[in-house]
């Protein structure tokens, strides 16, 4: 018998966790910035900058944007790195990759643009100086593979950013709730016309490790000096490990 | 985490902003160094770039640990503060530390322009120069005068010539006296041969 996982709060097997996360996201694509926005406020842009400030990036590296969708942290990489450096805008979904690639061919830049799966990364070892992933650790079928995989592709001395909803803290909690149930379904039916959607994302959110949780996954993946950042609150956190 | 974040983007900053600096660190490349907070330890490795990148080091080849003298003393001494701090580590690395965290200097200006515009960065950094030189003024003008009443009117304390000046005194009556007691020991061991004779 398959072995099952969550898509939410359901339980699906493995096998099928994939293409309904790809649903989701085919679904959402073409509103997904806006709608991020919406839902944080703006906030989800500040939580990248933090990240990619946090890279340590200079002129000449190799990044690797996992999950990159539609490309907000290539975009950011891609002014640290220079015209001498390289960022890989990776994502499984093709709707989401779409977007990020015509969004940066309407601003003149043509990073290279690889529909890969997280888990099976189809590069060489030792490859990058940086590997991101934001706010897609969470739909991964197997997220214990895809941070070894991360880490393999990574150089040595190389770091791993994982930005990711997370656990917000304990007396917030009951207002997040309301939030991320009622209004953010709502939101979602009346700016994407997609409340099932955006129910999926409330659900993944609760479903996903907490910080601490995450950081023992990284580090049993074998990073090292793995340190986390709880950003408004916790609702979303910032993991960095490095390939030692 | 995010303080080991600041400190390397700071760093790489200054680097880039003072020509020559990372060049100089280029021949460490490869070697790690630590900043000691005490209460937080952030460990580098100089790249192959001659810029600071975060790393894990066990072993580092320096340690440099920033003193609280450092800290309050920076704002207003700017590089000068940087002897206030103790080093340790690979004597050739940290020479070349030494000499590259004294040449780096922070082009205020060349930040804020591209937000503000050339003329109000320019403005605003000489605003900002000389509000620091009146706070530095106005600093070492109390401590001078903090110093003088307590030197002059309360007699608290003592002038650094007196204290030098009755030091030497000290001195002096300490030779006498330990030429007298040697006078002594002396007559009081001749005592008894003149009494036996």
């Amino acid at each position: 018998m398959d072995k099952t996982t969550h898509f939410g709060y359901q339980q699906v097997a493995e096998s099928d966790k994939a293409a309904k996360v790809a649903e989701v996201f085919h679904s959402v694509a073409a509103q997904y910035d806006i709608m991020n926005d919406v839902m944080s406020v703006g906030l989800h842009r500040l939580w990248k900058r933090f990240a990619v400030a946090q890279a340590g990036l200079r002129p000449g590296m190799k990044v690797l944007d996992v999950a990159g969708g539609t490309a907000d942290l290539t975009r950011l990489f891609l002014k640290e790195v220079g015209a001498s450096g390289t960022v890989l805008l990776t994502d499984i979904n093709f709707s989401m990759l779409r977007e990020g690639r015509d969004r940066m061919l309407n601003e003149g830049r043509t990073p290279p643009t690889v529909q890969c799966d997280g888990e099976r990364l189809p590069f060489p070892d030792n490859h990058f100086d940086c590997v991101s992933v934001a706010f897609g650790l969470r739909n991964m079928t197997h997220k214990d593979q895809a941070l070894a995989e991360m880490n393999r592709v990574l150089k040595p001395g190389g770091r791993l950013l994982v930005l990711e909803f997370s656990k917000v803290w304990k007396p917030l909690e009951p207002a997040y709730d309301l939030y991320s149930f009622k209004l953010l379904p709502l939101m979602g039916k009346l700016v994407a016309q997609d409340a099932a959607s955006y129910q999926y994302l409330a659900e993944s959110i609760r479903m996903h490790p907490g910080q601490e949780e995450l950081k023992t996954m990284m580090e049993t993946a074998g990073f090292a000096k793995v340190s986390y950042h709880n950003l408004t609150a916790g609702v979303v956190a910032l993991h960095k490990g490095f390939k030692v | 985490m995010i303080a080991a974040g600041i400190i390397e983007r700071s760093l790489n900053h200054l680097l880039r902003q003072s020509p020559g600096t990372a060049e100089a660190l280029l021949r460490h490349a490869g070697s790690s160094v630590r900043f000691d907070l005490t209460l937080a330890q952030f460990d580098f490795r100089i790249a192959d770039d001659g810029y600071f990148s975060e790393a894990v080091v066990d072993a580092p080849d320096a340690i440099i640990r920033p003193t609280p003298a450092l800290v309050t003393r920076l704002p207003f001494f700017g590089r000068d503060a940087l002897r206030h701090a103790d080093y340790s580590g690979d004597p050739a690395l940290l020479a070349t530390l030494d000499r590259v965290f004294k040449s780096v200097s922070w082009d205020v200006e060349a930040d804020l322009a591209p937000r503000v515009g050339d003329i109000a960065a320019h403005r605003l950094n000489q605003l900002g120069r000389n509000a620091l030189a009146r706070v530095t003024q106005g600093f070492a003008a109390l401590g001078y005068n903090a110093s003088e009443y307590l030197i002059e009117e309360a007699e608290l304390m003592a002038r650094g010539v007196d204290v030098t000046r009755f030091n030497r005194e000290v001195d002096t009556l300490a030779d006498d006296t330990a030429r007298l007691e040697a006078r002594l020991n002396q007559m009081q061991a001749r005592l008894p041969e003149t009494a036996g004779s």
